[in-house]
């Protein structure tokens, strides 16, 4: 039978990748809320192999904003949509990455995509999700397995 | 050398690596990572990542052991590949030492203590 990362295995690696990289005050990524609505923001990374599905991130325009100006250490302003998309994709690259260390191998991973909306992905369905809250704006990051 | 498809990631390595004392090239891919050897750039060190268009770090890793004059490089991937087969696999290939993503500045600085390459 295999294993699928739990939710909280999901949030647990989030965590360690926002006070890593984007905010070193562990209360500031929140668990709750409600899944952004409107505009957002996805970064998506692929597996293939002994599992195969998707890994993604998905927020709304101002969380991406914020997340890219702290991995640049640049003011929120300054961000260029360029920024975004680089700093969107490192960071469901990473995500995904430790997501993919708990899920059955070998598996490849993909180079992270970034798209403005939301990503479905033909043939898969959500398995584990988790939404958190950051800067008080929403955040879901969701793992993805393709069928059989 | 930092070496990582993602700008903000050679930014944040080549922060840590100039506060250690390095001067730091960078290098989006492996492809440009090689051509800058070629060009005459010798690094004491290069931090690699894995996953990146047009040369992976693998094959960098494996185009850099292949050439005598550059077997003085210290290869450290840093990656968020984490599969144990995979590190072992860089490590077969001829890189030093492992970092996997998310990381902090201080295990960076141990690990390049750990290789030599970095005094404290």
């Amino acid at each position: 039978m295999t294993y699928i990362p739990s939710a909280d295995d999901l949030e647990v690696i989030t965590r360690e990748v926002w006070t890593s990289f984007l905010d070193g005050d562990p209360a500031g990524l929140v668990a709750g809320g409600d899944p952004p609505t409107g505009e957002q923001i996805t970064g998506c990374v692929h597996l293939s192999g002994a599992y195969t599905g998707s890994i993604m991130l998905q927020c709304s325009p101002p969380a991406a904003r914020d997340a890219a100006a702290a991995l640049f250490s640049i003011a929120p302003g300054d961000v260029t949509q360029v920024e975004v998309v680089d700093a969107i994709g490192e960071i469901a690259n990473m995500v995904g990455g430790n997501v993919k260390s708990m899920l059955p191998g070998p598996s490849l991973l993909s180079l992270p995509m970034v798209v403005q909306g939301v990503l479905s992905v033909p043939g898969a369905q959500v398995v584990r999700t988790v939404q958190l809250i950051w800067r008080a704006e929403p955040l879901t990051v969701s793992l993805w397995q393709q069928a059989s | 050398m930092v070496i990582d498809d993602s700008s903000a990631m050679r930014l944040i390595l080549g922060r840590i690596m100039r506060s250690l004392g390095f001067d730091v090239v960078e290098a989006p891919n492996g492809a440009e990572a090689i051509a800058r050897l070629q060009s005459g750039a010798m690094p004491e060190i290069a931090l690699v990542d894995w996953n990146m268009p047009v040369m992976d770090g693998l094959a960098f890793v494996n185009a850099v052991r292949r050439e005598e004059k550059w077997r003085q490089i210290t290869l450290m991937m840093v990656t968020t590949e984490s599969e144990q087969s995979q590190i072992v696999r860089a490590l077969a290939a001829g890189a030093h030492e492992y970092v996997i993503k998310p990381f902090t500045p201080d295990a960076i600085a141990d690990k390049l203590a750990l290789l030599g390459v970095l005094a404290y």
